[in-house]
């Protein structure tokens, strides 16, 4: 550690010798009423770097050399700035931005390729805010934003769920690049370091036609700060420590340019992660440890009109999952809910053994851009090879070493578009995605793979037009995707099978922004979107890790164990239509963002549980993946109220109605109404120094919109007197009722300060002050444990 | 220009032959050293013929049920050895993960058989078994390196006059875990059947 220290000290005082390139631009964007523009670009258009302004309004350009710079300023809504500014020492720079009810620019969010839709709905995570969830992984972080759930495996494991759906209906886009892994489990998370973000956006409407038909749910953008184009050395170095787990986390990164090569610039970027067991209130969450290796360079060359940009990442996992969640029979099911603390309790440790799992993903990314007068073209390749392993306890110690389910999914991606600006109203992008991905097992699990082997071949055209009219902004958007499957897979009895399918549709989106008024919006939006089934939704047979449940595909034959041919039976696509009305009034003490949607989703997949099957190691439950008409109804509320100069009071609240409107019935593990309430303390500036204080408190409802339960030991007891009552009582049913609803509260102390040519931030939390003993519905652990207790956490952060 | 013109042709032409790509082979069937698709329960008497009952189940977790035979016909006042095999005939007989029995006895630190009975068919045991209290008495023959039962052998005298009854046998896979105390709601199951039972 300190040996690193010393290796960058003297790297930055072998670097500025001699040079005049130290000098920093900082300042303030705010509209015409003060208020801080949080998220505007400001951009040094020659140099091609570009800030985000954080929550404050506050942007900061360090290691600029003397000079005169033509600086832009863009936000949505507002008229773009352009001035230059000369600078020939340290400079304070304050910029307003004026309303404009006619702009259509776009917030460039860290590359011309990442853009957002004027008229779309979006939440983002970026500056302080995403600074104080810096520890956490990505799902976990996401849940600072409204809408923005988790369908969570314990304390490490969390995908993000938006607006009640999750896995596939969620596309990350990790870097421009849509994340491909496997991603069909609950328990398969993102293979994303969080640390390479500088900012996280969550579209919530399905205005992303541009990267694929299938984000029914709504897109998470993943965004790196932009490569540096010019000489000087900068970096950062990130140090936490957290006690409910006794974990550490290591990360940083260095980056420069060449003073040779102007418009060149590079980045490396590490990240080193390990935690223990975690804890609850009252015992030890036993093999709950993990582990995470990450690593990232990134390079480009930009100049005026093109650039090119290279990414390469490599990010390595291994994760535990609490011992005591490994059953698959009835009645070991029905041992483990009732039995508390769960089996194989032990002592906390590091040590991470089955169930586990191990997770390396590499992702390259090549990425050409060129603008010529009003049109802007963008090419982008991008190669992932996800490597997925999980351990079990298995017969004998030697199979417990080996994976019990083993693939390697490798995907090739290829982006392009073209931008045209016929005129300031009027632009139009059109575009084309070409996908191919292969699945296949990692050969000697010795067991019968959990998917196929697979081909997958998906090609697209979009177009998107946007006009503005007054006080208007219209946005349409339409796509044709053609998707092509090419299956080898292994039944039940171990025997081959083949199937090829393909899968076409048009999708489209219709949104529109208007400003009513000074101070406030309203954008609405409907569009549609597909999916078809996936790989697991097909052809799945076998029990996850913690699962508790063996899982049936769509296309398995339940009376011959055999998988049948997609037409032969009444698998369809999934097709939701969704509406989300958004309004927004910003005023100087008071901003409120206020959105509504309705989601209605036809042939919706999802497990439900079907009865028992009798094996030679007991009785199991099964589910079997089926097809419903499903509506997801909901509200999210952002607020915040600047009480005085001080003083913040921050409120977020998160209501979701969702129905299996085919059966009119519940759907399972569907995110509970939950809302928080904040009060932050930010110090005035004490000359370099400033230290703010925050209190959060959270409260989660109980799921009443619950299925009806049915526990194992009645399963047992039933099956006893011969009866099968998951056919007597046919509604979708979970195993053990909603747990109740819970208060959490947290507690935050943050100093830093900002020297001349560097910045210390130190932050000091408390998660679940009071040792709170509970239970969230959408994490599987909760059949068998309680959640994770107190947590305090200490973070150095030094940014130069 | 053109160095963007010579990456875009690279960068399609790249891709056209990822996409091509190349036929592949099929992939290989796995062994499934661990399914068990058939376990034999064999009573032997001190003379006389072999009482053998069968629990198969050849689709494994598949949802096709296992067919029991049975019912386990016992003659009355009579001692037994009841020895149990596991196979796998997801394998071939000539193959090493065959026969499960084997693994059973090389893993017997971590597993052990429990039984249970009803209608007290057996004068010795006494009793209903030992799956609701590890206590209750169970003849065990064999047993772990630390003198633990394991219950690939076992042995049962039946009663002097006639029943029916039902008769359990599980098997629970317990690593880390198997002491002098643990019962058969600890660890996992890897055998649960439960046979008819008759005495004449």
């Amino acid at each position: 550690m300190n040996y690193t220290f010393t290796l960058l000290l003297l790297f930055r005082l072998s670097m500025s010798f001699g040079q005049s390139c130290d000098f920093t631009l900082s300042g303030k964007v705010s509209d015409e009423m003060g208020n801080p523009l949080v998220g505007a670009t400001i951009l040094l258009a020659k140099q091609n770097r570009g800030e985000v302004a954080d929550e404050n309004g506050f942007f900061e350009f360090n290691k600029l050399c003397s000079g005169k710079y033509q600086i832009e300023v863009r936000f949505v809504g507002f008229k773009t700035i352009s001035s230059s500014v000369k600078l020939s020492a340290n400079k304070v720079w304050n910029v307003t931005l004026q309303s404009d009810s006619t702009a259509l620019n776009e917030v460039v969010i860290s590359e011309k390729h990442v853009e957002l839709a004027a008229t779309s709905t979006y939440s983002s995570l970026s500056g302080k805010a995403l600074e104080e969830t810096l520890g956490k992984s990505l799902g976990e972080s996401l849940r600072e934003i409204p809408g923005v759930n988790t369908i969570q495996t314990g304390p490490a494991i969390f995908k993000p769920v938006i607006h009640g759906v999750h896995s596939q209906r969620v596309l990350i886009l990790n870097n421009g690049i849509r994340q491909e892994g496997q991603n069909w489990g609950a328990e398969h998370a993102p293979e994303v370091d969080q640390f390479i973000a500088s900012n996280i956006i969550v579209i919530k409407d399905a205005a992303a036609i541009k990267y694929g038909a299938d984000a029914l749910g709504g897109v998470v953008l993943v965004n790196p700060a932009k490569v540096p184009t010019q000489a000087g050395l900068g970096g950062q170095v990130h140090v936490i420590g957290a006690t409910n787990n006794g974990s550490g986390v290591l990360s940083g990164y260095l980056e420069g340019g060449l003073k040779k090569l102007p418009g060149f610039g590079w980045r490396a970027q590490g990240t080193i992660k390990k935690a223990g067991d975690s804890r609850t209130a009252n015992y030890v969450l036993s093999n709950t440890g993990f582990e995470e290796q990450n690593f990232s360079i990134a390079t480009a060359y930009h100049s005026e009109k093109k650039g090119v940009d290279i990414f390469y990442s490599h990010f390595n996992t291994s994760i535990g999952i609490l011992r005591g969640t490994a059953v698959e029979t009835a009645e070991d099911l029905a041992n483990a809910i009732e039995r508390e603390p769960p089996q194989y309790t032990s002592p906390f440790t590091y040590d991470i053994k089955q169930p586990r799992q191990s997770v390396q993903h590499d992702l390259l990314k090549v990425n050409a851009h060129l603008a010529e007068g009003k049109n802007e073209f963008r090419l982008q390749y991008g190669f992932q090879n996800n490597r997925r392993r999980e351990f079990d306890f298995r017969l004998g110690a030697a199979l417990s070493d080996i994976p019990a389910l083993g693939f390697q999914l490798q995907t090739h991606t290829l982006d392009a578009d073209w931008e045209r600006s016929h005129s300031t109203k009027f632009q139009s992008c059109w575009g084309v995605n070409i996908l191919y991905q292969s699945n296949s097992k990692i050969d000697g699990t010795q067991t019968i793979p959990f998917i196929p082997n697979f081909d997958h071949y998906t090609a697209g055209v979009f177009a998107v037009e946007k006009l503005t009219l007054n006080d208007w902004v219209v946005e349409l958007g339409l796509r044709y995707d053609f998707k092509k499957y090419d299956v080898i897979g292994f039944n039940f009895q171990n025997r081959l099978y083949r199937s090829n399918i393909d899968f076409q549709n048009f999708s489209g989106t219709f949104s529109t922004k208007r400003k009513l008024g000074n101070f406030s919006s309203l954008t609405t939006s409907i569009s549609n979107a597909w999916r078809p089934p996936n790989m697991a939704e097909l052809y799945s047979l076998g029990t996850h890790q913690s699962a508790a449940a063996i899982e049936y595909g769509l296309l398995l034959d339940e009376k011959t164990s055999e998988v049948k041919e997609y037409t032969a039976t009444g698998a369809r696509v999934e097709k939701a239509f969704k509406g989300v009305v958004g309004y927004k009034i910003e005023k100087q003490k008071f901003t409120t963002e206020l959105t509504g949607y309705v989601n209605y989703i036809f042939d919706f997949i999802y497990l439900r549980p079907r009865g028992v099957t009798e094996g030679l190691r007991g009785i199991f439950p099964y589910f079997r993946y089926t097809q419903t008409d499903a509506s997801f109804i909901g509200f999210d509320l952002f607020s915040v109220y600047q009480l005085n100069r001080q003083l913040t009071l921050t409120g977020k609240a998160s209501l979701l109605r969702a129905t299996d409107e085919t059966q009119n019935d519940f759907l399972i593990f569907i995110p509970s109404n939950r809302a928080d309430i904040g009060l932050r303390y930010d110090s005035k500036p004490i000359k370099k120094f400033s230290w703010n204080a925050e209190i959060k408190i959270r409260w989660v409802g109980m799921q009443n919109r619950a299925p009806q339960v049915i526990t194992p030991r009645e399963i047992i007891e039933a099956q006893k007197q011969g009866i099968d009552i998951i056919a007597q009582r046919p509604d979708n049913f979970d195993f053990a009722p909603a747990p109740d609803s819970y208060f959490l509260s947290s507690l935050g102390l943050g100093a830093t300060w900002k020297l001349e040519k560097s910045k210390w931030d130190i932050r000091l939390s408390c998660d679940n002050l009071t040792n709170e003993a509970y239970r969230e519905y959408t994490n599987r652990l909760r059949y068998f444990a309680d959640d994770v207790g107190q947590n305090i956490t200490l973070g150095i952060h030094f940014s130069f | 220009m053109k160095t963007f013109r010579f990456i875009c042709l690279l960068l399609v032409a790249g891709s056209l032959l990822f996409l091509a790509g190349c036929k592949k082979d099929d992939p290989k069937p796995e062994n499934i050293p661990e399914a068990i698709t058939k376990a034999t329960l064999t009573f032997t008497p001190a003379g006389g013929a072999a009482v053998i009952v069968t629990a198969t189940d050849p689709d494994g977790d598949g949802p096709l049920p296992r067919t029991l035979s049975g019912p386990i016909n016992l003659v009355k006042n009579v001692s037994y050895t009841l020895k149990i095999t596991l196979i796998n005939e997801l394998a071939k007989p000539t193959d090493p993960e065959y026969d499960i029995t084997e693994e059973v006895e090389e893993e017997a630190d971590e597993h052990m058989f429990f039984f249970a009975w009803t209608n007290n068919t057996f004068s010795n045991p006494t009793g209903n078994g030992n799956i609701d209290g590890r206590g209750d008495p169970v003849n065990y023959i064999d047993s772990d390196a630390k003198g633990l039962p394991l219950g690939l052998e076992t042995s049962w005298t039946t009663i002097n006059t006639a029943g029916n009854g039902t008769f359990r046998v599980i098997l629970k896979h317990q690593p880390d875990l198997k002491s002098a105390t643990t019962t058969s709601n600890d660890g996992e199951s890897d055998l649960d059947v439960t046979f008819n039972l008759s005495v004449n």
